[in-house]
This record gives structure tokens, sequence and C-alpha cells, in this order.
């Protein structure tokens, strides 16, 4: 190993660190507020209701607001599962040598499409302008780390000198996440959790009645 | 701008701090400004503005938050984009709250992430009232609910002269000498809660004599102002007075009358503010005359309805509550030609009137214009009645119907039902409780 991968990896796994321990202390300021299950008796099911906000209520077809804007959906829907393949990536980068090609080839082309997306949503926030109003340099760095981070990841994964840049990158997005915007996944889980509770629980959603 | 003097800057924090729930929080925080919930709303599609779109209204109070509990809000607030309160931007929060979200719901169903923008704007509701800064109406609309009890004995004989001169209508209707309309009975089966006027004890009167039922009409009405200024304490002294009613007189249950909050509040919210399930059940007429329906308990005749009729689904009511199939199964009943809005139920436009914007002289011109996409689902039905559950939703579909000139005619469910209803009492049809 080079000096150049040995600084750059411990910087990921620094990144790394600061992102464990920064989300939970967030996850600990969710936890630490309070909260009250319902008592008035349930007309419907919670647990249909919470089951169906994790699978079909994300379906593109479920909401009218995402058959509405279907390019912006999906656009985001790519985005992050791009993510998950480029965090994978980023945890398997060690062993470079060891991922067959075709693997490494398959990989780079879906983070290339995912940096596409992130790309595209510079374009729509500068192109909406209510998004345009509202988007702070958070809005933008958040993005900007991302798309960068899937650059990055695209390119280490058919070139393994580009390694030290994932993880440089990688390492400066992990420790900025429980900072900046990019702490909302951790929120998507409750705000959703709790959708399905109260739509649920009501009898509002069909699947829950 | 005015800086907020030291006390009334505590005063925001500490009442916004006290709110920050789990649910609030994770609302709070995970917005991402995709921007997506704009048209779920009706008041972007009534007027497509940047400020009209649901993202954009919690922004500004996802700033306030920001500026005042976040670290990061609060050491580089520019990077967040967070913004303290001065004088200026708490009274355009608050008017906001106010006056640009009927607390429908609609965005929280379409949102990917499922924020719940309504819990957003009723905290800052709550600190508007904090503040001083909620619609004089609305304060003077909830005191009086108060006041109501407080000095119920001046109230009681004029209330029950009024309910005299009603009992003569319904024997008309039920062509029974011997109805009337039972007032704080002990023992009675079911308190039947009211809003204020004739016109929502009228009708369940006629439908309780006929179906037999052992009921009692409240000494209070139903609507309850300290929802809409989302003032907890209030609502709760409200709402306390109909629970200290049923549990005096021992119902069963209690039955409220077809208006969304009152029916919201008391069936899901009201439990939570007291920390227990109620010793009663708490059912809307909706229900119950639905169920009469189903089980033969009352004959209705739908030719006594040919018009065409469409239904307007209550956000409180259906998005809210799950009254989704119930008032259809009424509807399929009494009216030969029923025809459904679009889109409908759950996802149903809200018609502007919710969240006390009825109450508020103030926005009316606002108001108007935000029930324009509802204007344009009745029109689109070809239908000449709308028919509505709730009071607040029944007044502002009026006014819309006037001012898109719709030429529809607004009724409540119940008036529907009592205008088909065959009475069969007097031939020895059974009783509710004979079924049941």
């Amino acid at each position: 190993m080079s000096t150049l991968e040995v600084v750059t990896g411990v910087l990921a796994l620094t990144g790394l660190a600061v992102c464990v321990v920064g989300l939970g202390w967030r996850v600990s300021g969710v936890q630490g507020r309070p909260f009250r299950w319902d008592v008035a008796p349930a007309k419907g099911s919670a647990a249909r209701g919470v089951a169906y906000a994790f699978t079909l209520g994300m379906a593109p077809w479920a909401k009218e607001s995402t058959r509405r804007h279907l390019l912006a959906y999906v656009r985001g829907i790519l985005l992050h599962l791009a993510i998950f393949a480029g965090l994978a990536w980023l945890a398997a980068s060690p062993w470079h040598a060891e991922v067959p090609k075709v693997v490494r080839l398959l990989t780079a082309s879906v983070l290339t499409a995912g940096m596409a997306m992130g790309l595209a949503g510079f374009w729509m926030r500068r192109r909406e302008p209510a998004l345009r109003q509202l988007s702070t340099p958070d809005d933008y760095a958040s993005l900007g780390l991302v798309t960068l981070f899937l650059a990055t990841a695209a390119l280490s994964a058919v070139a393994a000198w580009c390694l030290p840049g994932l993880w440089a990158l990688s390492g400066l997005m992990l420790a900025y996440i429980p900072f900046g915007k990019l702490r909302h996944f951790v929120y998507f889980f409750y705000t959703r959790t709790f959708f399905g509770l109260l739509f649920g629980r009501r009898g509002v959603l069909e699947s829950a009645r | 701008m005015a800086r907020l003097d030291a006390n009334k800057a505590t005063l925001v924090k500490d009442t916004l701090g006290k709110l920050i729930d789990r649910k609030l929080l994770a609302s709070l925080e995970v917005c991402v400004r995709c921007g997506i919930c704009a048209e779920s709303c009706h008041y972007y599609l009534a007027d497509p503005r940047p400020e009209h779109a649901p993202f954009y209204r919690s922004e500004q109070v996802r700033r306030l938050y920001r500026s005042l509990f976040d670290p990061i809000g609060r050491h580089l607030p520019w990077w967040v984009g967070a913004q303290r309160p001065t004088e200026e931007s708490l009274a355009q929060l608050a008017e906001m709250a106010f006056s640009t979200c009927t607390l429908c719901r609609r965005c929280t169903l379409n949102c990917p992430s499922g924020c719940d923008t309504a819990q957003i704007m009723r905290a800052m509701r709550t600190v508007a009232v904090a503040a001083g800064l909620a619609p004089e109406m609305l304060v003077q609309l909830a005191d009086a609910s108060i006041a109501r009890e407080e000095h119920l004995e001046d109230f009681k004989e004029i209330y029950l002269e009024q309910v005299r001169a009603l009992e003569e209508e319904v024997r008309e209707a039920t062509g029974d000498p011997q109805a009337h309309i039972p007032v704080d009975v002990e023992g009675a089966d079911i308190l039947y809660v009211a809003l204020s006027g004739a016109h929502t004890i009228l009708p369940a009167a006629i439908l309780f004599h006929e179906a037999g039922s052992n009921w009692t009409l409240s000494m209070f009405e139903a609507s309850n102002y300290g929802v809409f200024l989302a003032d907890t304490a209030r609502a709760k002294r409200i709402t306390e007075r109909i629970v200290r009613e049923a549990e005096r007189l021992r119902v069963r249950e209690v039955v409220v009358t077809d208006c969304g909050h009152a029916y919201t509040t008391l069936r899901w919210e009201a439990p939570n503010w007291f920390g227990k399930p109620f010793p009663f059940q708490v059912r809307s007429l909706i229900e119950l005359v639905a169920g009469w329906i189903s089980d033969g308990i009352i004959t209705v005749d739908p030719t006594h309805n040919p018009e065409p009729v469409t239904y307007h689904d209550s956000c409180n009511l259906g998005r809210n509550s799950g009254l989704i199939e119930e008032p259809r199964t009424i509807l399929r009943a009494v009216c030969q030609d029923f025809r459904e809005m679009t889109p409908n139920r759950e996802h149903n436009y809200c018609c502007g009137g919710g969240g006390g914007l009825v109450a508020t002289p103030e926005w009316t011109d606002l108001r108007l214009k935000a029930g324009g996409p509802k204007a344009q689902q009745v029109r689109a039905t070809g239908a000449q009645v709308v028919a509505a559950s709730c009071d607040n939703c029944r007044i502002q579909l009026g006014d819309i119907s006037e001012h898109y000139a719709l030429g529809t005619r607004v009724v409540g469910l119940m008036e529907l039902v009592v205008k088909a209803l065959v009475p069969q009492r007097a031939k020895g049809h059974p009783l509710e409780a004979d079924v049941a």
C-alpha cells in the first residue's frame, strides 16, 4: 500500500467514525424526545399501515405527486440506489483486485447513472423557482458531495489508481452526513413509520382497513 | 427588522421546544425540499406561487426551528438557511400557519417521506397563540365555548326552550305526536353532540326517533375552536365539557354530529390529551346511520333524491379519520344518481374552508381562491347537489358555489337521509334495540 492509500484510507475510516458517532447523536436526539402511542381505539391496522408505508406506499404509482413528477421521483430513486451501490463498492474497494471485472464494470455503470442523477438534481434545483428560492449552501454541498462520491466511486471501479480519491471523498462525505441535509435518511424511517401508524390505525389507507 | 424582546424570544423558544416530540422532530428534519408535494395542496393549485407549496411553508418554520434548536443552524445560520425570529417574521409565520394551510394532510399523503406538514403548521399555530398572534375571532370563539360551561345555568333555560320549539318539527316529520328531543337524560345509551343551530339537531332527532334509539342531546356544541388554534389547553377544556357530561349521564357512547374537526378531535385526538381511552365509545352520526341503513333499521327511498348528487369528503372525516366508505353506503341508498368527484376519498381536495378558515373573515378572499380546485371538481361531476358531512365544508362549498357560479345546492348528508326517509316506526318496524 502506498502512503497516499494509507492516508486516504485513514481519512475514510475517520469519516466513518464521525458519521457513526454523529448519527448516534442525532438518533439519540430523536429518541430523547417524547413519544406517545395513540390511545384512541384503532379503526384499522397500524401494522398494515406501516407495512404499506415501506412497500407499496413507496411505489411510483402509489401517490398522485409521484405520478405527476414521475421523472423527478425516478431520479431520486435511482440516485439513492446508486448511493447504496456506491457505499457497497466503498466497503469492497480495498479488495479491488479480487472483484471480477464484469462486476466492477456493472458497478461503474450504476454509479455513473447515479452521478448523472446527481447532476440532474442541480439542474432541477436551479430550474424550479420555489426550489431555487429555498435552496441553501447545505443543499448544494450535500448534492455536490454525493455526486462527486458517485463519480469517484465509478472511476475507481474501473481504475484502481482512483481509489485514494474515492477514500478521501468518502471520508469527507461521511463526516458531513450528521451535520447537513444528508442526515435526512435517519428521519425517513421515523416519518414513514409515523405515516403508517397514523393512516393505518385510523383506517384511512385502503390496505389497512 | 425589529428583534424580539428577550421575553418573547424565550416564550417562542420554550413553546416550540415543548412541542417537539419524536413525530414533529422527524417531520422537521426529513424534508429534502424535493418539491413534488406542491400540487397536492389546493392553495398551490389555485395559485401556483412558491409560497403556496407545502414544502415552502414548512421550510419557513424549519428556519425558525434550526435557528433555535439545531447546532449548525445556531452557529452557521446562512449555511442551512436558519432564521432567527423577529417581530415581522413571527407575524408572517403566524399568518402563514393560520391562513394558507387548512391542516388537511393531503401533502402528507403525497410526500415520499410522509412528512406531516399539518403537524408543523399546528406547532406554528401554537407558537402564534403563545405570542399573541392568533386570529382574534378563533380565540373569542374558543373562549365562548369555555364560558358556556362556566355559565351553563344561564344558558340552560333558553337552550331547552329552543329544543322544545324544534320538537314540533320532529313530530311533523315522523308523524308521531309522542316524538320528542330528550335532553340531560341519565342512563341514555347515546349522548348526541350537535352543533349550534337546528340544522344538526333536527335531522338527527328525526333519525334517532325513527331508529328507536335511547338517546339524549348534549348541552354543548361539538365544535372546538381550541383545535383550530392548536391550543391544547383550550381544546382540552372544551372537550372536557362533553366528557364530563357523558360520564355524568353514564352513556355508552357519544355520537358526534356530521362535523369534521369535532369528530376527529373527540374520536382520535382527545383521548391522547387525557392519556387514556374514554369510558364510552365515540362514533360519528354517519357511522350510526350507515349501520341503520345496512341493517334495515331505517327505510329510505332514493327516488326522494332524484337529482345528481356528489359528495365532498371532509378532510377531517376522510383523510384524517377513515370515515370513507360509510358516507358512500348512505349516499348509494338515499340518492338515485350519486356521482364521485375525481379524486375522491382520502385523495380528495380540501374545499378550502378547513383549519378554522371559515371562521376568520380577514382571509375570505384567500379562502375563496383556494376553493378553486374544489369548484372545478364539483363542476366536472355535473351534479346539482353537493352533499357535505362537515359544517365548515358546507359553508365553504356554498360560498364557492356562489363565487364560481356553479349553480349547485349544498346540503348536509343527514338532510338527504331525512328527505329519503320512509317513516316505518308507526307501522311496528323493528327498533334499533330489537335488532341489536
